[in-house]
């Protein structure tokens, strides 16, 4: 049995009720901004909610899921115990205290700032607070990643690290490297504006800061879904990984060019000029390459599966995978989604065409695409393959896993759509309601309640996610879980040896300080050099 | 994944060198990215586009890296229009600070010779004539005082009172009236149970373009700065103030923000908002 069981369970219960609370915001907010008239609407209840709902989806799942997937990975690939447990329990117990101090801050509307750090609005101190003491916490988990690694990188030397767990800590390396811009911003400029220290605050510079931290923040949500599509689901699909070494380049380059870029958020932004946004939109494009390898290597390695199950033909193997398997059905539902979201990506990072878009539901409709969808489905594949080698038990019925899965790509298509057409038709994000009597508009009503329904069958998939999570009753015999450890994906020519650089980052680190100098140097430096104007601190609550 | 073979071999020469030649290639493949964009965002695009909109290679490289002004594609045109501002009072950090660091006693004293003669003893005024002052905000004060000094607002018996006062005693009377005891401050009465009324003020009328007053006029609502309290006022000087808003009797709100929101009202709505507002105990 693993060592890290209850550690594990416990941060993944941790992400998933969260989850299930803001979802249920979230449905409420799409009522609220449909032409059917929703309970308890006002603007700044609908700020609270879309405030709880964001930090919910993107701070608290996803913090406590990768740590606790993390956790998972450094026992189970590395096949000895996770150093420092005293230290991953004191984190989590930090974790839950900042989650707790944030939630306090927004329910006692004092914190109606939504999830964004985007000054010189400004609410409660205890709110950013709180969220700086997650960020601590997943710092410490990063420490305990890399020193995982180098443990046992001493006890087997020269041998190539497992790929899921060099995949790992490749997130943890970038996640450092992410949480540096929105700490500045946190600890020099909001915290000292919340607390009333300051009375102004140069906007510029928090929004470039935030922008370091915003783009590559979304790949390390992502990153637990490829170490998935890499190590776990080619094995689920009995099949093997096509290639290890494109494993570890696609993971590299996350590292790399997650970082550069996120100055595609401040395209109509007027703080920057337009040789830095160029480079960065350049930089951006790059992404397409880790996108494509994984395209690539992972419809190769099912591809692999198909013709051992006996599949033929050009396209015809497609049919010989094991679909009843959740994480097989679950990858092939999550490219599917990553087809569609990553087209409207490319949309978003041409410096042209962003302008289209631009703070337009067409945004929220991207990230609940490709975040929602891809990402989430594959936490929902990550539980149920773990899930019996946490419990000791295995599920009974594997069809609602898989109707699960089914329910949640299609309400987020049925949610998405239409919301992305709204954006294109020029409706706003972050506004809570619609006069629909205006003829102008009129005619985006009915599509709403379209994404509105989409949005019931996400909640009828989260809940059904929750059952199936839930230990069978006792009255029906349970049936016992895996006696085996959990196995990762075999390549198909598993590495003897690979190269130092593809089984360490120190390479990588310095061309990312390198990138990050190219990239953010100038931009920031300016703010510091030029007699920047200031914005007045607007406190809410205060 | 682990593979069984023996620890510790050392590494061959060859696999030496493959190291290497990853390493190096890594180099150059990100420095040469970094180079080849630059090159392009820094020097080509923009000195192409300059020379369309008649800009010289040099400043569009300039403009390109942002240590001068303007994009490259285009000049950037220059208003000649003057400015008209409605009020004088722009929020910088000093003022910020002179509120801040305003000085109560004086603002007392000055507060007892006079002003409580209209305002009423701590400035609970008596009289539906002139409005309460006890626990307005003190930028909502200063900013009104100003207004009447530069113009900006008028009446025949406040403009007198605050030309004669200076800026630093404006600053000082604001920080005295802002901090008034609970039981006679604005914003603690309760707003008359009347759910129509109640509607329009959390939720406004999104059909009239009319936002929620209470998006502004509630304590800690993260409204403009200098929005006043109204919670608790005198019903017949609220709707004497919204009046003026709505017939450009009175024009020194900033963004004409009060003048459109009060036109879009109807006369009974008027009314029935200053009421609501003054409230009950
Ligand atoms: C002669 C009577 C009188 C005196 C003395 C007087 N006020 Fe006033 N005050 C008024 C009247 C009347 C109004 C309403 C004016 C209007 O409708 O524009 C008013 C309005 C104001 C307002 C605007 C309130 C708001 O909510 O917009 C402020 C602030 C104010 N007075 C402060 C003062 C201060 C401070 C003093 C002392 C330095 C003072 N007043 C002395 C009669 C007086
Ligand atoms: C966008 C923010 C905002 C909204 C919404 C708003 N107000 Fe105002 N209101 C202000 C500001 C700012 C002032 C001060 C304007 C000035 O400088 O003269 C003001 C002034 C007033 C005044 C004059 C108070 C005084 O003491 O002189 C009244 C009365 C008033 N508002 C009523 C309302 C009502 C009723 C509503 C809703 C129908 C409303 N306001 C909505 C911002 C707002
Ligand atoms: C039932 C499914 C869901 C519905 C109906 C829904 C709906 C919404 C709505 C209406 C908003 C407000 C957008 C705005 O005002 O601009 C929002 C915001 C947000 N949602 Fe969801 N959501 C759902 C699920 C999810 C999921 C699964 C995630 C991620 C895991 C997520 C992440 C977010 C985030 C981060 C925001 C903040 C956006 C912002 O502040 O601009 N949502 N959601
Ligand atoms: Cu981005």
């Amino acid at each position: 049995m693993l060592t890290t069981r209850r550690l594990v369970l416990t941060h993944m219960w941790v992400a998933f009720a969260t989850f299930s609370v803001a979802i249920i915001l979230g449905v409420w907010q799409m009522w609220a901004r449909s032409p059917l008239r929703a309970p308890f609407l006002t603007a700044e209840n609908y700020f609270n909610s879309v405030t709880m709902h964001g930090v919910s989806m993107g701070y608290v799942l996803t913090t406590f899921f990768i740590m606790g997937f993390g956790y998972f990975v450094a026992e189970t690939a590395l096949k000895r115990p996770l150093p420092g447990k005293t230290w991953a329990w004191a984190a989590f117990w930090m974790g839950i205290l900042g989650v707790l101090m944030a939630v306090l801050a927004i329910v006692t509307n004092n914190a109606t700032v939504l999830f964004t750090f985007y000054p010189p609005l400004t609410g409660s101190p205890w709110f950013y607070i709180g969220l700086v003491l997650v960020v601590v916490a997943s710092w410490i988990w990063c420490g305990l990643m890399i020193v995982a690694m180098a443990q046992w990188k001493r006890a087997n030397l020269g041998e190539p690290v497992p790929l899921a767990m060099f995949a790992t800590v490749a997130n943890a390396v970038m996640w450092l490297w992410t949480t540096i811009g929105v700490a500045a911003e946190l600890l020099f400029q909001v915290i000292p504006a919340a607390f009333g220290w300051i009375h102004t605050v140069d906007v510029g510079l928090s929004r470039t800061l935030f922008s370091w931290t915003l783009h590559a923040i979304v790949y390390f949500w992502l990153i637990p879904a490829y170490i998935a599509f890499y190590t776990m689901a080619p094995r689920e699909a009995g099949g093997r990984l096509y290639s290890d070494t494109m494993g570890r380049l696609t993971f590299v380059l996350f590292l790399l060019y997650s970082l550069p870029v996120g100055m595609h958020h401040l395209f109509m932004d007027p703080e920057h000029s337009t040789g830095f946004k160029f480079v960065q939109a350049a930089l951006t494009f790059l992404v397409s390459v880790p996108t494509f390898l994984t395209v690539f290597t992972i419809s190769a390695s099912m591809e692999l599966a198909a013709r051992l199950r006996g599949g033929t033909g050009v396209f015809g193997w497609i049919k010989a995978l094991p679909w009843k398997n959740p994480m097989t059905l679950a990858t092939g539902l999550a490219f599917f989604m990553l087809w569609f979201g990553g087209g409207g990506g490319l949309i978003n990072m041409s410096y042209g065409m962003n302008a289209m878009i631009h703070n337009t539901s067409w945004v929220t409709a991207h990230f609940h695409l490709i975040f929602g969808g891809t990402v989430v489905i594959m936490y929902f594949a990550i539980a149920y393959s773990i899930w019996p080698h946490l419990t000791g038990w295995t599920f009974r019925s594997p069809g609602r896993l898989r109707l699960q899965l089914w329910l949640w790509a299609v309400g987020m298509m049925v949610m998405t759509i239409p919301w992305h057409y709204l954006g294109l038709q020029g409706q706003w994000r972050r506004v809570a309601t619609f006069d629909y009597s205006d003829p102008m508009i009129a005619g985006w009503g009915p599509w709403v309640i379209v994404s509105l329904i989409g949005g019931l069958i996400l909640l009828a998939s989260a809940a059904l996610f929750i059952v199936n999570l839930l230990p069978p009753h006792r009255k029906w015999a349970r049936q016992p879980g895996p006696t085996e450890p959990y196995r990762y994906a075999l390549a198909a020519h598993p590495p003897r040896r690979v190269p130092e650089v593809l089984n360490g980052f120190t390479l990588w680190n310095l061309l990312v300080a390198l990138l990050m100098l190219a990239a953010y140097g100038w931009p920031i430096l300016q703010f510091f050099l030029t007699d920047a104007p200031e914005a007045i601190v607007h406190r809410i609550g205060g | 994944m682990a593979s069984p073979d023996p620890h510790n071999t050392p590494e061959t020469e060859a696999e030496r060198r493959a190291g290497r030649l990853w390493a190096r290639t890594a180099v150059m493949v990100v420095v040469g990215f970094v180079a080849v964009f630059g090159v392009l965002g820094f020097v080509i695009i923009p000195v192409a586009q300059g020379a369309q909109a008649g800009i010289d290679p040099w400043s569009a490289i300039c403009r390109a890296v942002g240590v001068s002004p303007g994009s490259p594609a285009m000049r950037q045109p220059v208003s000649d229009t003057p400015a008209q501002p409605v009020s004088n009072v722009a929020w910088t950090p000093a003022i910020l600070n002179t509120l801040s660091g305003a000085d109560r006693a004086t603002g007392q004293r000055l507060a007892q010779e006079v002003c409580s003669a209209c305002h009423g003893e701590s400035g609970v005024s008596p009289s539906p004539n002139f409005p309460h002052l006890a626990g307005q905000s003190a930028a909502a004060i200063y900013k009104q005082l100003h207004d009447y000094r530069s113009g900006a607002r008028f009446n025949e018996q406040m403009t007198p009172v605050a030309e004669a006062l200076s800026e630093q005693e404006l600053a000082a009377i604001a920080a005295y009236y802002a901090e008034a005891s609970d039981d006679l401050r604005l914003g603690t009465r309760n707003p008359l149970p009347d759910e129509r009324l109640q509607r329009l003020v959390s939720e406004g009328d999104p059909s009239r373009g009319i936002p929620a007053c209470n998006a502004c006029h509630a304590r800690g609502a993260g409204g403009p700065i200098e929005t006043p309290m109204i919670n608790g006022q005198h019903a017949a000087y609220l709707e004497a103030q919204l009046t003026a808003y709505a017939n450009g009797g009175r024009r020194n709100d900033i963004y004409q923000r009060m003048r459109t929101i009060s036109a879009a009202l109807t006369e009974q709505e008027r009314r029935e908002l200053a009421a609501y507002y003054q409230g009950t105990r």
